[in-house]
């Protein structure tokens, strides 16, 4: 039987004192820009251009200057906006064209799967510095350059080999026996996918929409290149990248923040899904 | 309710033959177990009857219709698969309803059939638990369950109780036993565990390299094995073998062998006549080979064997006792465990002449069929 909570071994009180430095190291590496840049966008000008003295752990007098500024632009309300549609079009794009990838891929016996695997991989072979100009250039040919289609059609592209692999690895993991089951109980092909496969599959899913929606929020190059003309309007990164050298500093790391919130409600909000040891219970 | 006809099934994976031109008949309402030794093509077997294997060549006729290419979905057919294969992410309610819901089948009729089968197979309570969150015990009657419900016209079970500790396997046959007396469905079960097979089924299909190898009622199948391979593998412990060659002297008919000469019973020794210098292979069940203290209680057919203890195996009840007669021939037998039986000791035991095996070594088939 499988049980549910893996076994606990104890460690000698040497291991202990490495493990736990080890800990504490890990979550400083993580934390600590998190804590600067937050410290960045509540400080004052006086605690970033100090005149030679040491910048302070805390701003001497902490302000919401930089967000009030943020809020009071127009501008930035409609980037925010923009970033949100092309971070939600592209998981839910790329999750309509990478699932049912994956689970053809994932649980059926092909000809040429391999070769499919590797083409799908292909794109994240180069850098995207490198894959951008053809495929800005082909994007311009279709008319997709400066839309909000062609921004969501490039970040699914970037996004759909991550999809369709994670999506490999969460359908085949399902147990053959599960699928076979259902058929015999009367259920079609269809049937088996809704209410079987994709509902054990969804964990590995919503990783990898976590993914993706990291992956099209955070994304520049290729929106900067699509929407060369109007970029510094567009999606977040590209507003950040107009203001790179506005003074203060702070208002970069307002920016900053507002750009990191929606990625962790999103996260909250899928990490439900992510339920871990799903199939438990099946088989066995 | 259906009959379950195979004719000269046959199933290839690449090269290799998994299952060799198979006859089967299983009769409507009988409970018949599939049993060999693993990589024998039993579940594969199972899987042809459910739709989830093509059938390469031959027919399967179930309640008198051909189903060869019928899709396991429109198979009227329940299967309980070895791993129970549970819906996880459903609650036993929602798996046990699962089938009826595909088949559309109203509310009302689902409450009472969840009911019926809840109550039948002890899962009152646990409608709304979680397959992990129940025991293996549970999760096997849940299996069950979902079958059940579904009133198939054959249910198919692959070693459904496998993953069972030994108590719970006892329970299980029970269990069985009471279902298939209840629901009076066709079932047909596979199994590698003799016991399990030997206690519930009506009629056993002994399989070896993708073929019957006997087709008969468990007490047939212990008693008069017709070749070599179910005397091997009918029975526990295993069967003793002897070489030896049929003598029809004056001084004695029957079996010469290491262990002595084997007197059969009265009828079959008529026939050994005819086959004087035939060789043979004996086979003896440590059951038939007794120990007695009284020599005046043997039977005249009765073959005595002089012995050294060398093993001694307590199994509870009796000892499994090993001993090597002066040739070197090595013979396994039963005793009960109030006897006193120490190693190095010389002891004198009887074969049972009357359930004596007599197999040819080169056909591996009883003589005497």
């Amino acid at each position: 039987m499988i049980s549910a909570t893996p076994k606990r071994i104890p460690m000698t009180s040497g291991k202990k004192v490495i493990w736990t430095t080890g800990i504490i190291l890990a979550v400083l590496i993580v934390t600590v820009p998190v804590y600067l840049l937050v410290k960045y966008s509540i400080s004052d000008i006086k605690s970033i251009n100090t005149g030679g003295k040491p910048i302070p752990w805390w701003p001497f007098e902490p302000t919401m200057q930089a967000f009030l500024y943020l809020f009071r632009d127009h501008h930035f309300y409609q980037v925010l906006l923009n970033s949100v549609i092309v971070a939600f079009s592209t998981v839910v794009l790329s999750l309509i064209l990478g699932v049912p990838a994956a689970y053809i891929l994932g649980r059926y016996k092909i000809p040429g799967r391999k070769l499919l695997l590797l083409g799908i991989i292909s794109v994240r072979l180069f850098p995207d510095i490198a894959s951008v100009i053809p495929v800005v250039e082909f994007f311009i040919h279709i008319g997709a350059h400066q839309t909000y289609w062609g921004v969501i059609l490039a970040h699914t592209l970037l996004a759909l080999p991550y999809v369709i692999f994670i999506g490999i690895g969460a359908f085949e993991s399902i147990p053959a026996d599960l699928e076979q089951q259902a058929w015999v109980m009367g259920a079609g092909t269809g049937q088996t996918f809704f209410r079987i496969l994709l509902p054990l599959a969804t964990p590995g899913l919503a990783a990898a929409a976590i993914y993706t929606f990291l992956l099209s929020w955070d994304e520049f190059i290729f929106a900067y290149f699509l929407m060369l003309g109007n970029q510094e309007i567009f999606t977040l990164t590209l507003y950040l990248n107009g203001i790179k050298y506005a003074e203060p500093q702070n208002l970069l790391a307002a920016i900053s923040v507002c750009l990191s919130v929606p990625v962790i409600i999103f996260s909250l909000m899928v990490q439900r899904y992510m339920i871990a040891g799903i199939s438990t219970g099946s088989v066995k | 309710m259906a009959d379950v006809i195979l004719r000269s099934l046959s199933k290839k994976f690449g090269n290799s033959t998994i299952i060799d031109n198979l006859d089967l008949s299983v009769r409507d309402g009988e409970f018949v177990t599939l049993l060999g030794p693993s990589g024998c093509g039993k579940t594969t077997l199972l899987r042809m009857i459910a739709g989830l294997e093509s059938i390469d060549s031959g027919e399967l006729l179930i309640g008198g219709k051909r189903y060869n290419a019928i899709p396991a979905q429109k198979r009227r057919i329940a299967m309980v698969f070895q791993s129970y294969a549970l819906f996880p992410h459903m609650t036993v309610r929602r798996n046990i309803l699962f089938g009826l819901q595909l088949n559309g089948v109203s509310q009302l009729k689902m409450q009472q059939k969840l009911k019926w089968v809840t109550g039948f197979l002890h899962l009152k309570g646990l409608e709304d638990r979680l397959p992990r969150e129940i025991s293996g015990g549970q999760r096997q009657r849940v299996a069950l369950a979902r079958a059940l419900v579904l009133d198939p016209d054959v249910l198919l079970l692959d070693e459904p109780l496998s993953n069972l500790d030994a108590a719970l396997r006892e329970t299980a046959i029970e269990e069985l036993k009471r279902i298939h007396r209840h629901v009076g469905k066709t079932i047909i079960y596979v199994t590698h565990n003799q016991v399990e097979a030997m206690s519930m089924s009506e009629r056993i299909a002994l399989i070896n390299n993708g073929r019957t190898v006997q087709y008969d009622s468990p007490t047939a199948l212990y008693d008069s094995p017709s070749n070599i391979f179910t005397a091997e593998f009918i029975g526990s412990p295993q069967i003793n073998f002897f070489d030896g060659v049929i003598q029809a002297e004056e001084d004695g008919l029957g079996v010469m062998t290491d262990i002595g000469l084997l007197k059969l019973d009265k009828e079959r020794n008529s026939r050994l006549k005819d086959l004087a210098g035939k060789k043979v292979k004996a086979g003896i069940r440590p059951q038939s080979v007794y120990f007695s203290k009284h020599s005046d209680s043997r039977r005249h057919t009765d073959t005595v064997i002089e012995l050294t203890v060398e093993l001694v195996e307590n199994l509870g009840d009796k000892y499994l006792v090993i001993g090597r007669n002066i040739t070197g021939a090595v013979v396994r037998f039963l005793i009960v465990r109030d006897e006193e039986v120490i190693p190095e000791r010389k002891m004198k035991v009887f074969v049972d002449g009357r359930k004596v095996h007599l197999f040819d070594p080169t056909t591996s088939l009883n003589i005497f069929n």
